[in-house]
């Protein structure tokens, strides 16, 4: 190999290896800035534990939480009273109803280069909330949904994103009382009971 | 050469798309203190706030003064950490045309004027309030300049009305933005 060639291949390698920096820094954030938008830092997902859920029978709902790497958000239980807890907030259908409250997860005391001496309670990667719900006998016989609200105020290491409120929702189908019906998703279930 | 030119193609390919996503990058943009490429200066908008009694604020009424504008929000912990430094600021450079401008970002102006009256702040050992003006902002007023990626975002604007500087981030110390005021007042 020529004096030439190889002059060109080391500088190749460099430059590939500088550009395949660079994308990654694309990839994950712009000069510091959150590389997502709030709405997006969360994907909820909704589950049931029952198949098909039968009037007159408790069952429970859990939304999964799955929280972008490199990010954090307060817990339900925030460490002071001014930053913004995470809430989910159901609308019931109707003859359905609560039994008890929701149960969130405990967050974790983190610090952050922005409170290097203040343990933040937040939550991160996964997190499950559970709630308790009865189908009464009026509870419509078929497919039916429990729309939610879920608020939560996200960060990244060095900057927050604002507060914001997205959607899930919970998808059951509904039989008549003494309907036979199964346990879903007890992994997710079993921890809450 | 055909041989080289086939080995070297893909890292060639890299570098060219890599750039090409680095050079979409708008100029001036920086984030917490690091220093980020001149840009070229842009007009402030034209925006009018509200002060945390309702009153017309426009920023326009700051021409003369070099202006740091200070997106925040009390829920914000970066930002709450980031404010001893621009008291500081505040308090070095009013004297000289400088002024800080904060502008909260909460739902409701209600939160907002108890905070600034009464939260105490660690400034180099003494404890002390906000002393820069403070206003409402909006979605609106986010994106008039240019929208907001996260909180706090701070814009350096020159006496003439011109967008110096923008700053992602909390402020990790105040050796940048102090540079950077310096360097215009």
């Amino acid at each position: 190999m020529s004096q030439a060639t190889e002059l060109l291949r080391k500088l190749c390698c460099v430059s590939a290896v500088c550009a395949l920096l660079l994308m990654a820094g694309v990839a994950t954030a712009q000069d510091g800035a959150p590389a997502k938008s709030a709405a997006e830092v969360v994907k909820p997902h909704a589950y049931v534990s029952l198949d098909p859920v039968p009037r007159g029978k408790e069952f429970q709902v859990a939304v999964v939480l799955e929280i972008s790497s490199g990010f954090h958000m307060n817990s339900h239980k925030p460490s002071d009273s001014y930053l913004i807890a995470t809430n989910l907030t159901p609308q019931l259908p109707a003859g359905v109803t609560m039994v008890g409250d929701i149960t969130y997860p405990a967050g974790k005391n983190e610090k952050f280069p922005f409170s290097p001496d203040k343990p933040l309670n937040v939550y991160t990667g996964s997190v499950t909330l559970h709630m308790k719900l009865a189908a009464g006998d009026s509870t419509a016989i078929g497919t039916t949904t429990i729309p939610m609200s879920l608020r939560y105020q996200a960060c990244n290491t060095n900057a927050c994103l604002p507060p914001v409120k997205i959607p899930v929702t919970a998808e059951l189908t509904v039989a008549a009382a003494g309907a036979k019906s199964k346990a879903v998703h007890p992994e997710l279930f079993a921890a809450s009971k | 050469m055909n041989r080289a030119y086939r080995t070297f193609l893909p890292a060639i390919v890299i570098l060219v798309v890599a750039a090409s996503f680095s050079g979409c990058k708008s100029g001036g943009t920086s984030g917490g203190d690091s220093s980020g490429t001149a840009a070229p200066l842009a007009d402030e908008p034209n925006v009018t706030f509200k002060d945390l009694q309702g009153n017309n604020v426009t920023l326009a009424g700051f021409k003369g003064k070099l202006l740091l504008v200070n997106f925040w929000g009390t829920w914000c912990e970066p930002c709450r950490g980031e404010i001893p430094i621009l008291i500081d600021m505040q308090q070095n450079y009013a004297s000289k045309g400088f002024t800080v401008l904060g502008v909260a970002t909460n739902d409701d102006a209600k939160a907002v004027d108890p905070f600034i009256h009464t939260t105490q702040f660690n400034v180099n050992g003494h404890p002390m309030t906000m002393n820069y003006p403070i206003v409402m902002g909006s979605d609106d007023i986010s994106t008039q300049f240019g929208g907001l990626l996260g909180m706090p975002t701070s814009f350096l604007i020159s006496r003439d009305g011109k967008i110096i500087k923008r700053y992602i981030g909390a402020f990790p110390n105040g050796d940048q933005i102090n540079k950077d005021v310096q360097s215009h007042l």
